[in-house]
């Protein structure tokens, strides 16, 4: 039993990061209808700046924290510069191309400003101590799982209980009308894409200090699962973006445990859960169905 | 509606494609999942025939003097520059610095003549489609401009360019991996370097054991591909007849950097000695996870591929207990050794590199030492030689017998003949001190050479 809970808690560690890039993935779906092939890269991009920042000499919570702010103006800067001007066609999918692009692009130039010839790897200091326990449990993962809690509250009271959020939500659901009740739309999408940014600069950078150093592969594995975790709670659910990451982490954790036959191809396992929830509910678990008139 | 559906298909699409190009990721100077089988090519069946060491050339074209530009030997190599695996790029730092040196100097006597060096190479981000386009295109689909190709990384991609370099009898010297597929007569062309096979870094640690550890549990983890096979069976092999016991053996997939999950499960096999067979990140991962898990090992080892100066040095600051008292293998003089300082070979190598060396390139990253050493060999078998002729430099390579080259361990032999187709697998086990940063050496060296095939499960070789 104290291994299957070791295995869960393990699950948990991974799903926090996987939540939190699913709930960057979230923010831009339900600010502008668009999944963001490029979050994973973006959030590596911030924890470079994170690192750049640490190797200036700040703390690694400074570091953070400048990294987030640097991240958000950056993710509006994107919205601003190169995902409007394709935005505006016909075909959805021409701003999908685009980001898988940015995916490409991003990891490139992150490689080519921070990594210096012949470093495999890079460090900084981490953001929860090391080694120390709470209830047993590792500080990174305890946390990890308060910053998550942290976020979800933040982007409630957002979301729900302010005016800009209800512009968000308003330019999101339909972007027509609240043009003509005075929402300038514009400033709203590009909010919501340095609201994403900012929660990757976070997830990036904890997931870059769990460990013992992180290179530009960082975030690649880690979009593959929050993908899964989104499309497992719906793509437009906060909710389900938390509860998604943390069933794909656990169930990766004992898959890996307990299923020796899919060693090293543990990743079927939350690709089959999806496609069980999106068999029963096409939305994912917490989706809401659309509507539409016809 | 319509829009979200065809969003979410793609959104599926694209995380197969990122699996996908995971999966066909990296593997430090491993080896990946790609061995196309053996060979059906002509040479196989008359190889031990007629001559004792050289090698059939009866089918060869005509072409045995071609990429010999004037007094220029022209080398032609491929190999990561940029993306996830750039860093292996340093390896061409050392054995350029090598060969700028030997120019200066006037060049390498080749039968009586003075010839320099040239080495033309390409990027291919360590992808093994690459690798033979870039390759096809440095020497050529005849096979009539470069001389021999020189120090290519990559398991995977050298076995995805050894078919054509036989076919056109270009020599593909000093394959920068310690696949045991090396070994497969079926291509006489392909030599590898003087890294030694990864079977006997699981033979040397497997004989550690039996020596103080001899009813030892053993817990691997490996790279899921023909990489982390190689110690697995290898291992498995070794302890054949001891007292010795594989008690788990958890896989990673290939690029994964996390292990935490294969760690617990690990500690909860009572295994009380550590195989760690991983690389890049997840090794000193697997280290880390290991020390703060509070799992008790008599000993852990470490890949020959995660022995350098970055990945032990990140495992030790994160927990200098992860990494003290490690053990791996190693056949060269390590830069970081202070027993070396006045070693004559290393200062020659520190005043190479100082001298001819890039600007960012750092003597102590262990495989420029290697790099520097892959030149060093090739220097020798091109002053042995009576003509300059591709087929008188395999010769020369497959009969070679000397030691001391480049940054070579004292005692290491590098040394083929026609039952022996490794350059190197003598080897020296090393321990990390983690205080100081560095592989003190334990024991003597170990004499494996020539039993590579006698230790290594035939499937590896001719797989």
């Amino acid at each position: 039993m104290d291994l299957f809970f070791d295995q869960v808690l393990n699950g948990v560690g991974t799903g926090v990061i996987y939540a939190s890039v699913a709930l960057a993935l979230v923010i831009i779906y339900r600010t502008t209808g668009l999944l963001n092939f490029a979050q994973g890269e973006m959030a590596l991009f911030s924890t470079f700046i994170t690192y750049w920042f640490t190797e200036q000499g700040l703390g690694i919570v400074p570091a953070l924290l400048a990294s987030v702010v640097v991240s958000f103006v950056g993710g509006a800067l994107i919205e601003r510069i190169l995902i409007r001007p394709v935005e505006g066609a016909a075909n959805p999918l021409n701003v999908v191309i685009v980001t898988l692009g940015l995916f490409l692009a991003i990891n490139a130039l992150a490689q080519l400003i921070f990594i210096k010839p012949g470093q495999e790897a890079l460090q900084m200091p981490p953001v929860f101590p090391k080694g120390d326990l709470v209830f047993g449990i590792r500080t990174a993962t305890v946390g990890f799982a308060a910053v998550l809690v942290v976020e979800c509250l933040l982007l409630y009271v957002l979301l729900q209980k302010t005016k800009i959020g209800l512009a968000l939500r308003a330019v999101a659901s339909n972007p027509e009308s609240s043009r003509l009740v005075g929402i300038n739309t514009g400033n709203m999408l590009m909010l919501g894409w340095g609201l994403a940014a900012a929660l990757g600069a976070v997830a990036g950078t904890l997931a870059a200090t769990r460990g013992s150093g992180f290179d530009s592969s960082l975030m690649q594995q880690v979009l593959v699962y929050a993908f899964a975790a989104a499309a497992l709670g719906g793509f437009d659910s906060p909710l389900g973006a938390v509860v998604g990451g943390l069933v794909v982490g656990i169930a990766d954790a004992l898959t890996i445990q307990y299923i020796d036959a899919l060693d090293g191809i543990e990743l079927v396992v939350p690709f089959g859960l999806i496609l069980v929830v999106l068999l029963v509910r096409p939305n994912g678990l917490f989706g809401r169905t659309i509507v539409e008139r016809v | 509606m319509h829009r979200s559906r065809i969003l979410r298909a793609l959104a599926l699409l694209f995380a197969i494609a990122l699996i996908a190009s995971g999966c066909s990721g990296r593997d430090s100077e491993g080896s990946s999942s790609s061995s196309d089988g053996g060979s059906n090519s002509s040479d196989g069946g008359d190889n031990g025939g007629g001559e004792a060491t050289g090698i059939d050339t009866s089918d060869c074209p005509d072409t045995d003097t071609a990429g010999i530009d004037g007094d220029t030997i022209v080398l032609a190599s491929s190999f990561p520059q940029s993306g996830l695996t750039a860093a292996f790029a340093q390896i061409s730092k050392g054995y350029k610095a090598y060969f700028d040196k030997l120019n200066a100097d006037g060049g390498v006597e080749v039968a009586g003549k003075k010839y320099k060096i040239k080495v033309v190479d390409k990027d291919d981000e360590y992808n093994a489609s690459k690798t033979v386009q870039n390759i096809n295109e440095e020497v050529g689909a005849d096979g009539t401009k470069a001389f021999a190709v020189f120090n290519v990384v990559g398991t995977a991609n050298n076995v995805a360019i050894r078919e054509s370099l036989d076919e056109n009898c270009v020599p593909n010297l000093f394959a920068a991996t310690g696949s045991p597929a090396w070994g497969n007569p079926d291509y006489p062309w392909l030599v590898g370097s003087t890294l030694a096979p990864y079977t006997l870094e699981a033979k040397a640690f497997a004989d550690y054991l039996k020596e103080n550890e001899p009813t030892a549990k053993v817990a691997m983890l490996v790279q899921d591909d023909d990489f982390g096979k190689a110690y697995e069976e290898g291992f498995k092999k070794a302890i054949e007849g001891t007292d010795i016991t594989v008690a788990d053996v958890a896989t990673y997939p290939t690029g994964a950097n996390e292990v935490a999950s294969q760690i617990t499960s690990l500690k909860a096999s009572g295994a009380d000695v550590f195989f760690n067979g991983a690389t890049l990140l997840a090794c000193p991962n697997a280290l880390t996870e290991a020390s703060a898990d509070g799992w008790a090992r008599k000993h852990t080892f470490v890949s020959g591929t995660c022995i350098s100066k970055t990945l032990m040095g990140i495992a030790t600051s994160t927990d200098p207990k992860s990494t003290d008292g490690v053990l791996a293998t190693t056949n060269i003089k390590d830069p970081l050794n202070p027993a070396f300082a006045d070693d004559e070979a290393m200062k020659e190598y520190l005043s190479v590199i100082d001298e001819y060396g890039a600007d960012d390139v750092d003597p102590e990253n262990g495989i420029v030492a290697y790099g520097y050493t892959q030149a060093a060999v090739l220097a020798y078998v091109l002053g042995q030689v009576d003509e300059l002729s591709r087929s008188a430099v395999i010769d020369a390579v497959r009969s070679i017998d000397t030691e001391g080259l480049g940054l070579a361990l004292d005692g290491v032999q590098i040394k083929m003949g026609a039952d022996d187709p490794y350059l190197a697998e003598n080897l020296q086990l090393i321990q990390y001190d983690s205080a100081n940063q560095y592989f003190e050496n334990v024991g003597d060296v170990i004499d494996f050479e020539g039993k590579t095939a006698e230790l290594t499960p035939e499937d590896l070789i001719n797989g």
